[in-house]
């Protein structure tokens, strides 16, 4: 199974690429009832982090599948159905055709994002300063990022300036920068392992231990 | 109450979309039987009610069945059956003191139904050693029944797993409440887990599955088997075929509401969805007061209160795994 971020929205909800906005709909209330806060079938069977980055990507499946030039724009940069089903989990992957700068959050696609050309080199570490500058790159403000991961504001803030003792115990923080990197178009796990590796080391003296 | 819907054999697609199941069929040159275990992590859910009444209707309908009480540490199915505790129990073959297992059935009074009980009395032997264990797996597997019903234990513990794993129905119990979904989840994850690695222990790629765990996160199937091809591709695609088989069938007891019907369903695709591992939808048992009223009879349910709803479920889930098995025969 891919990993979410790796998902395209279609494979999410589950809908054929040619699903109408009823189908789509109905295939997000089912999504919704399977997997959103309150189901008894997958009660404790994804990670908090997990699952809450699941919530979003069904949210956002949604808004962009049903917004017809939403979807036409995300449509133009998924590969072709082939070879996106069972292509190999290609780690950083950022939009391939950047368009519409400066475009609203909600019910935007992703495509849609801007700063493709942001490439930090192979196995530099996610500071908070890089996630900072992916995020401009995409034109994002801390605003719109908050609004798409529902991440508190001062949270989003604090993990760029790397404010760790005024951040949330580790087990929060990493599902907050899951949500960030996944809204960013980041492989959201490597981000994830390698900022949490920092905020370890900057966390453990502040213990005693 | 009123009736509830019942679900029919819900078989999903597999990973590659065909309907087709594997066929053990190719296995019954050296096995003669069937084995059935059922398990579900949780205490309470309703594990030997559901063996217990798969054994009876199997033997009603002429098959020759064991029941195994496989929890070692906590026997009580001959309670389930209503007879007192057997003399001869499992205890006696796992120390050796008989040679077969044949040699402890006791009759449960009912036609064609035996019974293995667990140990009563030797506290030792609710913890075989791995020599043991596998003696008594070879012999589960060579005992001349139509049918196998292992009742597990509670948890998850390594024996449960292995017992749960070595069957061709791995019958996954569980009740409308979250401490019992969890239980199941957990259960799950950790049986694919111990098979996955048993088979990537063979083809000598466990080191593999250590990178691939990722800190204990339980990872999707598909993408572990992914990592494993890409390392070595034979050995991939053979552990893939092995995965395959690994297929629980879920039953959900103590249904009161449509919405807990479907509760097998909605636990079935969250797992297909997110991890890509098919189940089977084996059927619900409706909550009923005849299976405590007939537990206080210490009679056997399907006995005791043959036209009750709960036992006319349990009745619809062995009609099921019987045609399971005729889909497995026919190689669909």
């Amino acid at each position: 199974m891919k990993s979410l971020s790796e998902r395209s929205f279609y494979e999410i909800l589950e809908v054929p690429r040619s699903a109408t906005p009823e189908e789509v709909q109905r295939a997000y209330e089912r999504a919704r009832a399977l997997f959103g806060p309150g189901s008894l079938a997958s009660y404790s069977l994804l990670a908090p982090d997990e699952a809450e980055v699941l919530h979003l990507r069904i949210e956002e499946a949604r808004s962009v599948l049903l917004d017809p030039q939403a979807r036409v724009a995300y449509d133009e940069r998924l590969p072709a159905e082939g070879e996106w089903k069972g292509r190999p989990a290609a780690p950083f992957q950022p939009a391939k055709t950047p368009v519409a700068p400066g475009a609203q959050f909600l019910g935007t696609p992703w495509p849609a994002i801007p700063g493709a050309d942001f490439h930090p080199p192979e196995g530099t570490p996610w500071t908070g300063d890089l996630i900072r500058q992916a995020r401009e790159a995409r034109g994002l403000s801390i605003l719109q990022v908050s609004e798409r991961t529902k991440v508190q504001r001062s949270h989003i803030a604090n993990v760029e300036a790397e404010r760790f003792d005024q951040l949330p115990p580790a087990v929060y923080l990493r599902g907050i920068v899951l949500s960030i990197a996944c809204a960013l178009r980041l492989d959201d796990q490597r981000v994830a392992r390698s900022y949490m590796e920092r905020a370890a080391g900057a966390r453990a003296p502040a213990k005693g231990r | 109450m009123a009736e509830l819907p019942q679900l029919r054999l819900v078989v999903p697609p597999t990973a590659d979309g065909s309907a087709t199941r594997r066929s053990s069929a190719t296995r019954r040159g050296t096995r003669p039987g069937r084995i059935v275990s059922v398990g579900g992590g949780k205490g309470g859910v309703g594990k030997s009610l559901v063996a217990a009444s798969l054994g009876i209707e199997l033997a009603r309908r002429g098959c020759r069945v064991v029941l195994v009480d496989c929890d070692l540490g906590g026997a009580n199915l001959h309670t389930s059956l209503g007879i007192d505790p057997p003399r001869r129990t499992l205890s006696e073959f796992v120390n050796h003191r008989v040679e077969r297992i044949e040699e402890v059935f006791v009759p449960t009074g009912i036609r064609n139904l035996s019974l293995v009980s667990g140990a009563l009395d030797h506290l030792d032997a609710a913890s075989p050693s791995h020599g043991q264990k596998m003696r008594l797996i070879r012999h589960l597997q060579s005992m001349e029944t139509d049918f196998a019903i292992l009742d597990l234990a509670a948890g998850t513990q390594k024996n449960t797993l292995d017992f749960f794993l070595l069957a061709d129905h791995k019958v996954l119990v569980l009740a409308p409440e979250h401490s019992a979904v969890e239980n199941a989840h957990r259960f799950v994850k950790a049986a694919f887990w111990r098979r996955l690695r048993a088979a990537s222990s063979i083809f000598g790629l466990a080191h593999l599955l250590d990178e691939c765990l990722d800190g204990g996160r339980f990872r999707g199937p598909t993408e572990v088997l992914e990592a494993i091809q890409g390392a070595d591709e034979e050995a991939g695609r053979q552990l893939r075929e092995q995965m395959a088989a690994f297929r629980p069938g879920l039953v959900v007891n103590q249904v009161r509401t449509p919405e807990d019907v479907e509760l097998g369903l909605g636990v079935a695709a969250a797992w297909r969805r997110h991890f890509g591992i098919d189940m089977d939808v084996l059927g619900a048992v409706e909550y009923d007061d005849d299976v405590w009223r007939a537990a206080r009879e210490r009679r056997p349910l399907l006995l005791a209160r043959s036209e009750s709803r709960a036992a006319r479920s349990l009745v619809r889930i062995a009609s099921v795994i019987r045609e399971l098995d005729a889909m497995a025969e026919t190689g669909r």
